[in-house]
């Protein structure tokens, strides 16, 4: 039965699959024998990424695509589609952390609070509006949207980032609960804190320098959402919808009460 | 096909208990299939003959009647286990023996055996496997629970408290280890059927109509699922459930 685990000859849709956890998954993908039609911002990364799919045998397609402009977003499923004839999975990965993010709620701007969400959210919204389509119209498909521990937890001055990762969250199960009926599923992966480049330049002086603070006590590598990645775009996922698949070291198992603590207390006579 | 070697569970030893229900052969072939060396302990020869008489390869043949849990009759088994096996990577617990009943109706033996054979069980096997993977530096415990665990059902309140219970020792488990490069993980089921049964068939059913993508799961829907969850690459989720029902806990 593990045969439907192989990607062979799938059609993956990447956005933010030049850099960090995308291109991870994009590489476990790839090796998983899928072709990838990866999307980004910078034309750069997205080409080497797609040069590696194709050093591994599988077709690929870079469409430099900005998520926040639906016109650009259906572009870049029209010409997947071109390219490969269909679409067997959405992975909604792009995610942005594009103004500071630690502020006090006061000193937020309406345009702060609006680019966020809009990279994060309505980006996975516009995304999934124009893939589930041909989805629909071929019976079926995967949607696999990329959230985050802060998208069910609250942050410290953490605002945008944590309303739009858990609408994303919700964005999953409203899709799931819709798409079925056209053999359509949607899946969230909610990753912990995962050392990228992105994620260290965006949090500043706040990043974790360890993995301390998790109950596995290491922090996460892009490579870990790799096969999770191939999992939850495999066949062998079928029967899965609407659900989350956390990656996050231990920490959302955890949380009441520091990492360390561990009370002995003797039964009551 | 290319398979990820990272799914690959070659040269790991596996035990496989279980107290109930028809999915355990499934489970078994999915470990073995992976590359396992599957040891079965069961609570009744019959639930042990079916999933050993499912196993293709003699290092799979070997397994153990737990009876009733108790420590005695674990430490029995697990010497079983000792005189084939030197280490043990993989502990998945099958323990899902149902039952269901209006609550006032409930006797408290009947409530006594449905946490002994779901809970007491593998509070059991979750120590003797704990101790061996802490001393190892590494282990992978799969909890298959029923969604039950989270949500209330008519008649359902025994079953659903002793899910929920392993839903929870997952959690706390899985915090208390680690640091001994042991993860455990929750794997949930909705509406499942062992048997093939043709769609037009299952769709007579009000569960499958009710399911988003109406039809039963299958215990194949779970099998590479578990064998990623009991992966050296699966290291970074610990303590949570993931759930497989065909959409249900998305449903109003």
């Amino acid at each position: 039965m593990l045969e439907s685990l192989s990607l062979d000859g799938k059609v993956v849709v990447i956005t933010g699959g030049g850099t960090g956890l995308g291109l991870a998954m994009v590489r476990a993908l790839a090796r998983a024998g899928a072709n990838i039609s990866i999307a980004g911002r910078s034309q750069g990364p997205i080409d080497d990424a797609a040069a590696e799919v194709k050093a591994l045998g599988g077709g690929s397609l870079a469409v430099s695509t900005d998520v926040t402009d639906s016109v650009q977003v259906d572009r870049m499923i029209a010409a997947t589609i071109e390219r490969f004839g269909r679409i067997d999975v959405l992975i909604n990965n792009a995610g942005a952390v594009r103004e500071a993010v630690r502020k006090p709620i006061w000193e937020i701007t309406d345009g702060e609070w609006r680019s966020e969400m809009e990279v994060n959210l309505t980006g996975a919204f516009f995304c999934a509006r124009a893939a589930s389509k041909p989805m629909a119209d071929q019976g079926s498909g995967k949607i696999i949207n990329v959230a985050s521990g802060f998208g069910l937890r609250g942050g410290r001055d953490i605002y945008m980032y944590c309303c739009s990762k858990g609408g994303m969250i919700q964005l999953t199960r409203v899709l799931s609960l819709n798409l079925a009926r056209h053999g359509i599923t949607a899946n969230t992966i909610v990753p912990g804190f995962i050392p990228t480049v992105n994620a260290t330049e965006s949090m500043g002086d706040t990043v974790p320098q360890s993995g301390d603070f998790l109950p596995t006590g290491k922090l996460g590598k892009p490579e870990d959402l790799g096969p999770l990645a191939v999992f939850l775009s495999s066949e062998a996922s079928d029967y899965m919808s609407g659900e989350m698949f956390i990656a996050d070291g231990g920490g959302l198992a955890a949380g009441i009460a520091p990492t360390g603590h561990a009370p002995v207390v003797p039964l009551e006579a | 096909m290319p398979v990820l070697p990272e799914f690959s569970l070659a040269g790991r030893t596996a035990i496989l208990a279980t107290s109930g229900g028809d999915q355990a052969p499934f489970l078994a072939q999915a470990l073995a299939e992976a590359g396992a060396s599957v040891f079965t302990l069961a609570r009744t020869q019959l639930l042990l003959d079916a999933v050993l008489d499912s196993l293709p390869g003699a290092e799979n043949q070997y397994g153990a009647i737990t009876g009733p849990p108790s420590a005695e009759g674990l430490g029995k088994a697990m010497e079983e286990f000792g005189r084939v096996h030197d280490h043990l990577d993989i502990l998945v617990n099958d323990s899902r023996s149902m039952f269901a009943k209006p609550f006032t109706d409930i006797t408290l033996a009947e409530w006594d055996e449905v946490h002994s054979r779901n809970v007491r069980s593998t509070f059991l096997l979750c120590q003797e496997a704990g101790r061996r993977m802490i001393h190892q530096g590494y282990g992978r415990i799969v909890n298959v629970v029923s969604e039950l665990a989270e949500r209330g059902m008519v008649n359902g309140a025994a079953f659903a408290a002793s899910q929920a219970a392993l839903l929870s020792l997952t959690r706390s488990l899985a915090v208390e280890w680690g640091r001994f490069n042991i993860r455990v993980n929750a794997l949930g089921t909705g509406w499942f059927s062992s048997e093939d049964l043709p769609l037009e068939e299952q769709r007579q059913e009000l569960l499958v109509r009710y399911t988003p993508l109406r039809r039963f799961g299958h215990p194949r829907d779970i099998g590479p699922l578990l064998v990623y969850l009991c992966s050296e690459a699966c290291d970074y989720t610990t303590g949570q459930p993931v759930y497989v029902d065909g959409g249900l806990n998305a449903h109003p």
